[in-house]
C-alpha cells in the first residue's frame, strides 16, 4: 500500500511527465473553446459533447501504438531475424513504465501534437454541462434533502 | 448527451455489472451528501488515484508481454504465440474496447476513467462547487471564469504537479 501512496495519481500521471508549457497551451485551448461558445445554442454544445465523446485520449492512442509496433516487431522476428524481438521487449518495457509511473518515449510527441488526457477531456466535458445549464436545477446545500440533492446531481451528470 | 453511453469500456460490460458499479458510485454520493463538506476533499483525491480500467490493463499487459516474451526467446519458440495474442488483444481494446481479462476486471469493480470523472464532478456539484454559475446570458463572461476556476487545477494539485516536476 505504502508503494501504491507514492506512484503518481491515475488521473495526473501524464500532466506530471508534461513540460509546463505544454500541459498550458492543452488548458489554453480548451479555455478557449469554452470562450467560443459562450452564450451558444442547445444544439452547438452537444455537437460539441459529442465531439469529446469520440475523441481518443492518450492512453487509446498509446494502446494502439505500443501494440501494432509489438505486434510489427514480432512479424520481423519470425520472418526476418530473431533478434527483432528486442522491439516487442522494449515496448512493452516501455509501456509497463507508462502504465506505473506515466511516461513512455511517445508522450513528449504525443503531448506537442496536442493529444489529451482523459482528466483534461473530461474537464471540458463537465465545463459545458454547467454552461449548457446542465446543473441549474441542482438545490444548493441546505436547500433540499440529501436523496433530492444527489437525484438532482446525478440527473445533471448523466444529462 | 450522458457521457456514460458512448464509453467503450461500458458496452462491453454485462448489465448486471454495470449496475454495481454504478451503485458504488451513488452510495458514495448519498454518503457524502449526508455527510458535510469535510469529506469531499478526501474522497476526491482517493478519485484521483484511483486505477482506472486503462492503467490496469496496460499494467497487465505488459508485465505478461514481457514474461510470454522470455518463455518465447529462452523455453521454446512456439510459446512466442503468447506474446502475438497480448499484443493483438491490446489492439482488439485499443480499438474496440474489447478485452479477454475485462469480464474479470469489471467484477472487481474497476472503473473506467469516465466513470470516475463523473462521481468527480458529481461530488463537486453536491459540495456546490457549481452553485453561483446558473445560466444568466448577461453573466455569461462570469460563468465562464467561474467555470474555470470550479473544474481547474485547485491549489493542492497545482502544488503536487510541482513537487513532482
Amino acid at each position: 500500500m505504502k508503494l501504491l501512496e507514492r506512484l503518481p495519481a491515475t488521473s495526473t500521471r501524464v500532466e506530471q511527465n508534461t513540460a509546463p508549457e505544454l500541459n498550458h497551451a492543452v488548458r489554453k485551448r480548451a479555455d478557449a473553446e469554452l470562450e467560443r461558445l459562450q452564450g451558444a445554442s442547445n444544439e452547438q454544445f452537444i455537437a460539441r459533447l459529442e465531439e469529446l465523446d469520440r475523441e481518443w485520449d492518450i492512453e487509446r492512442l498509446l494502446q494502439v501504438n505500443a501494440s501494432s509496433l509489438a505486434l510489427t516487431g514480432l512479424a520481423l522476428a519470425y520472418t526476418v531475424d530473431r533478434r527483432f524481438l528486442w522491439l516487442p521487449a522494449g515496448i512493452f518495457t516501455f509501456l509497463a513504465q507508462h502504465a506505473w509511473q506515466g511516461w513512455c518515449p511517445p508522450i513528449p510527441l504525443f503531448r506537442r501534437l496536442g493529444v489529451r488526457t482523459a482528466r483534461e477531456i473530461e474537464r471540458e466535458r463537465y465545463a459545458l454541462k454547467v454552461m449548457k445549464g446542465d446543473f441549474d436545477h441542482v438545490p444548493a446545500p441546505g436547500q433540499a434533502d440529501a436523496s433530492a440533492r444527489v437525484r438532482a446531481v446525478l440527473a445533471a451528470v448523466d444529462a | 448527451v450522458n457521457p456514460l453511453q458512448t464509453d467503450r469500456v461500458r458496452r462491453h460490460t454485462a448489465a448486471a455489472v454495470l449496475r454495481r458499479i454504478d451503485e458504488v458510485t451513488a452510495d458514495s454520493l448519498n454518503e457524502h451528501a449526508s455527510a458535510g463538506s469535510a469529506h469531499f476533499a478526501e474522497r476526491l483525491q482517493a478519485l484521483d488515484r484511483e486505477w482506472d480500467i486503462d492503467r490496469t490493463i496496460e499494467a497487465e499487459a505488459s508485465a505478461m508481454g514481457l514474461l510470454a516474451l522470455g518463455l518465447g526467446a529462452f523455453a521454446s519458440r512456439r510459446l512466442l504465440a503468447l506474446p502475438v495474442m497480448i499484443a493483438a488483444s491490446m489492439l482488439l481494446y485499443g480499438t474496440t474496447g474489447r478485452y479477454p481479462l475485462l469480464p474479470i476486471f469489471r467484477r472487481l469493480g474497476l472503473r473506467t476513467a469516465r466513470e470516475i470523472a463523473r462521481e468527480r464532478y458529481a461530488l463537486k456539484a453536491l459540495r456546490g462547487d457549481f452553485a453561483h454559475m446558473q445560466r444568466e446570458p448577461s453573466t455569461a463572461t462570469v460563468a465562464t471564469t467561474q467555470v474555470r476556476t470550479a473544474t481547474g487545477v485547485d491549489q493542492r494539485r497545482a502544488a503536487e504537479l510541482q513537487d513532482t516536476l
